[in-house]
């Protein structure tokens, strides 16, 4: 077989096997497959506005919270379904994200880091403060649904999506003109290309993703409140996921996602008071030795294409 | 509800804004030298408060030192933490992307509270001292805020005074306004790193000491600095020294006159809707002059 | 490409072996919890744990449970709801634990008892004290403290009682909390108060200057106070400060650790606390477990501590009566039971509602909190009204 035909085969057959997977798991298996398919789904998200762009959204969390908010209130004041629910979160986040991208997105550099770690602030304390809407620091208790296996379904697509949306921008022009303004802005804008126009569709189909888990996660946890769903931590997580698999790529969020979630759940969480100690331990040893990642250091060993 | 507000109230508050603001100033200088000198954003900045508070909290309980008293240990020892880190971990992401630093930072910011909290445990700790206020007409003067005003002001102003007269402050606004041509001066811009973040920490420190009698001494109080300190930057125009201390003064002021006339739960987001307003006129801040 | 196959075998070989069902045991009964151990409980989640520590080396003492030595499984839920929820579900399906108790705090059960109900699993939740988590037709979760509407009952009952007109409600904007200060504008109301000026404040504040001038432009009689630790330290710091000064005082939780009189020293004179058990309360055991608690840690209990460890024997009380561990035995029994532990009564309503158990409400005199209500447990009169701040 030649490596393509392998890896596609590969592909279909691990497919196959996490649809099957609700049949044989258990109780926890399938949710902790579902969260890894939620951080696929969240890294994925945030490089393809901060892996392409170079914009750093430091507030990604932001359109989690938004989603998860958006989904909850629709399905207990309004009486939707969750699917529904989920694809109106995905919506919600979007037009938080056109609200926020449009003006910020002219800011530069760590201009626009502390902005969006700002957004996500303001974001937090204005779900707090409209407490009719969002019961405030109550949070909101969904109705009871044991409907975690359809959940790991839905979820399951989202990451699926979200990964052939990143592959089908990184193989496009509109990818490439991303990249551009990456690597050089000024330049990407003398060429002709519309920056502020690419950034924000960038920005939206980077919100669209976390909306959707987000009202997903909260369908699933069946609770949500302001601090559980707004943590700078989450964002955190993502950005590391991303920048370990190898950031602009299309499997490195993936694979990011798989071995930090899974490393977090085999190993660190049997060390209750030294598990932070090691994350932060991992991310300083990301940063410092790895800053392209995995696949990252396999392109320039190996001469693999950049759209892997 | 109906709660009147009359200019005594707004008079208060106004106090209690320019009290909190110059600790905010000198806090937020640190980070605003770091940033400046080295492009890096650091946000195990609230931390190293923490361990400042730590620091001045043992002094206090151990050797019963008057935490005011242990203001210059608590920011030699600060000093020496801040330049280790810079020594082995920081400078591998000085000019790399602001990515990596936050990422970095971010990093030894969750170690640092994971290692309080495994050497402190998170017993709740404070320090009872200098409680009560001043009273100047209607005005009440908290005693801890007030001294802390005044010593966040000294040295402020000694950073200051550093950063203007002396040879190594030259070297170092030297290095952040163009680290190529400090060098060709002869400037040795690791030293000037190292010390950069050495007095970033100290400063760190220093407000850890002052906050140590103010509020509960626990692992977890730094990050809400960082992010004051971020707002404080921002709206004074990241890079530009002076600029931290109007950042300061006027987050204090925003504070509390939002928590004054709606809700103290909405001043937060008040103070960042601000700062993003602020970013959108002027992108590098109040007095930001230089596009990074 | 070859490699990119390579590794997406390997990731799958990874998945596919960390999802691999934990072998069942056979011996102690093990009994899995989720806890607060770091993040913003840390402090009283650990207390907690260190509640059901004791318990589980007294029950073992005593010949463990069912012939059976018991043993904790306990977990790190960093403080946050959805990390609980996966931990419990993994207590249960992974660990396949015999029995769970509960985590700390009133978000974090919300969040956990979704997972403990769909398996129906026996979660008796000694640190869960907001009334509408029960009362959402949960079957298997109950409850051992009095609920958060009535912490603040002894303070709104002596007001009325000593004819006061005005209160100010303040609060942290969180589950436990917001329950609290509305079950105390409820309670004021329904005695004739006056509710004058109500705020909640962000999780983390600890600037209460210009929320304290409002209330000080009030001029309330009693102040009430939803609290964690540190916003309660805070803000008796600035009311010093500020010079507000009501004529009583009180705060929720925090008011009642030991840190509080050490962080405060003198200026905790006065300050009446809501408190779900105190060591001075004449329960059965309660020497016993005292001594026990101060050798085996070297410290004080908490309530958080005590409640832990009579949840604990709450649990192991019914599955003794029950003769089994099954889950609807045990809930059958549960219903059923009143009992008086260490930490005063037990007795709840078909929903787990906690009926018997009475709150406290103590009064820092002297350096120790005194009991000064309800009357019936109280060991001390109260110190009326509270000086005024240059007064004392």
């Amino acid at each position: 077989m030649r490596p393509r035909t392998a890896f596609r085969v590969g592909l279909v057959l691990l497919v196959a096997a996490l649809a099957a997977y609700p049949a044989v798991g258990t109780g926890y298996g399938v949710r902790a497959m579902l969260q890894i398919f939620m951080w696929v789904a969240l890294a994925a998200s945030w490089n393809l506005i901060s892996g392409l762009t170079g914009y750093v959204s430091f507030g990604h969390v932001a359109f989690f919270g938004a989603g998860a908010y958006t989904g909850a209130i629709l399905i207990t004041s309004a009486g939707w379904s969750w699917p529904a629910a989920a694809l109106a979160g995905g919506l919600g986040a979007c037009v938080v994200a056109l609200v926020i991208g449009y003006p910020c997105l002219r800011l530069k550099g760590p201009y626009f880091a502390i902005a969006m770690l700002g957004l996500n602030e303001v974001l937090r304390a204005l779900v707090s403060y409209f407490e009719g809407l969002t019961g405030g620091g109550n949070g909101i208790s969904l109705p009871t649904l044991e409907a975690t296996v359809p959940v790991y379904y839905a979820m399951g697509v989202a990451a699926a999506a979200v990964t052939l949306l990143a592959y089908l921008v990184i193989t496009s022009r509109f990818g490439l003109r991303l990249m551009t303004i990456r690597e050089d802005e000024v330049a990407a804008e003398a060429m002709g290309i519309d920056t502020a126009r690419h950034k924000l569709y960038a920005f939206l189909l980077s919100a669209a993703g976390p909306g959707i888990v987000g009202a997903l996660a909260a369908r699933d946890q069946g609770y949500i409140e302001p601090i559980s769903v707004f943590p700078l931590a989450t964002t955190i997580t993502m950005i590391v996921m991303v920048l370990f698999g190898g950031k602009g790529t299309v499997w490195g969020p993936v694979l990011g996602a798989v071995v930090l979630f899974v490393s977090q759940e085999l190993v660190w969480a049997r060390f209750p008071y030294l598990h932070q100690l090691l994350f932060g331990s991992i991310i300083v040893a990301v940063v410092l030795l790895m800053p392209r990642g995995v696949l990252g250091l396999l392109q320039q060993k190996y001469h693999l294409p950049r759209t892997i | 509800m109906n709660v009147v507000i009359t200019p005594a109230m707004l008079g208060q508050v106004v106090v209690s804004g320019i009290l909190a603001g110059a600790l905010y100033a000198m806090v937020a200088l640190g980070l605003a030298l770091i940033f400046g000198v080295m492009r890096v954003i650091n946000i195990a900045h609230g931390p190293l408060l923490m361990l400042g508070a730590y620091t001045t909290f043992f002094l206090y309980q151990a050797l019963g030192l008057n935490p005011y008293h242990s203001v210059p240990i608590t920011m030699l020892v600060l000093f020496a933490l801040g330049a280790l880190l810079q020594r082995t971990l920081v400078f591998r992401v000085v000019d790399a992307p602001e990515l990596s630093s936050l990422l970095l930072t971010f990093g030894i910011s969750i170690a640092l509270v994971n290692l309080a909290q495994l050497a402190f445990t998170s017993n709740l700790r404070a320090i009872e001292y200098a409680t009560g206020s001043y009273t100047l007409g209607p005005l009440a003067f908290s005693k801890s805020r007030l001294i802390a005003f005044a010593v966040a002001a000294a040295l402020t102003g000694l950073a200051f005074l550093f950063l203007q007269r002396t040879r190594l402050g030259k070297a170092i606004r030297a290095t952040s306004q163009s680290r190529e041509v400090a060098m060709v001066c002869g400037v040795d811009v690791r030293r000037i790193h190292l010390i950069t973040f050495g007095v970033a920490a100290a400063l760190a420190g220093a407000g850890g000491a002052l906050v140590s009698v103010i509020v509960a001494i626990q692992p977890e109080m730094g990050q809400i600095w960082t992010f004051k300190s971020f707002l404080v930057i921002v709206l004074g125009g990241a890079g530009n020294y002076p600029g931290a201390l109007l950042g300061g003064v006027l987050l204090g002021l925003v504070e509390q006159i939002a928590s004054l006339f709606l809700t103290t739960q909405l001043s937060e987001a008040v103070a960042y809707i601000l700062l993003v307003v602020i970013l959108l006129v002027r992108p590098t801040g109040l007095l930001g002059g230089r596009q990074t | 490409m070859r490699l990119t196959a390579r590794i997406a075998l390997i990731v799958g070989v990874i998945v596919a072996a960390s999802t691999l069902p934990a072998v069942g045991q056979q011996g102690p009964i093990r009994i899995g919890a989720s806890l607060s151990l770091t993040g913003s409980y840390a402090k009283l989640g650990g207390n907690q744990h260190e509640g059901y520590k004791l318990c589980e080396r007294d029950l073992n003492a005593k010949g463990g449970l069912l012939g059976r030595k018991v043993e904790f499984v306990v977990y790190d839920d960093q403080s946050a709801p959805p990390t609980a929820v996966r931990l419990y579900e993994k207590l249960i399906t992974e660990d396949r634990v015999d029995g769970v108790m509960g985590p700390y705090s009133s978000p974090v059960t919300e969040a956990a008892a979704n997972v403990t109900e769909k398996y129906k699993k026996v979660m008796v939740s000694p640190l869960a004290a907001t009334t509408s988590i029960f009362r959402k037709g949960r079957k298997y979760l109950f409850m051992v403290i009095s609920p958060a509407e009535g912490y603040l009952e002894g303070l709104v009952d002596i007001a009325a009682k000593r004819g006061l007109k005005t209160v100010a409600v303040v609060n942290e904007d969180t589950l436990f909390s917001k329950a609290a200060a509305a079950g105390a504008v409820e309670l004021a109301k329904k005695r004739g108060l006056q509710v004058v000026y109500q705020e909640a404040y962000p999780k983390g504040n600890t600037d209460f200057s210009a929320l304290l001038t409002k209330v000080k432009s009030l001029n309330p009689d009693v102040i009430a106070a939803a609290t964690y630790f540190d916003d309660a330290v805070a803000l008796t710091r600035q009311m010093k400060e500020l010079n507000v000064n009501p004529r009583m005082y009180g705060v929720t939780v925090g008011g009642d650790l030991p840190e509080f009189y050490e962080t405060l020293k003198q200026n905790a004179e006065y300050i009446y606390g809501a408190t779900q058990w105190e060591p001075s309360l004449p329960y059965p055991g309660q020497k016993e477990f005292l001594d026990a608690y101060k050798k085996e840690f070297g410290h004080e209990p908490s309530y958080h501590s005590a409640a832990g460890y009579a949840g604990c024997v709450v649990y192991a009380e019914g599955v003794k009566r029950a003769g089994s561990l099954d889950s609807d035995k045990v809930r059958e029994t549960l219903l059923k039971l009143e009992t008086r532990t260490m930490f005063g009564d037990y007795k709840v309503d078909g929903d787990g509602f906690q009926l018997a158990h009475k709150m406290a409400l103590f009064q820092w005199q002297d350096g120790k909190k005194h009991t000064v209500w309800p009357d019936e447990l109280a060991s001390a009169k109260t110190r009326f009204p509270t000086p005024s701040w240059t007064q004392r």
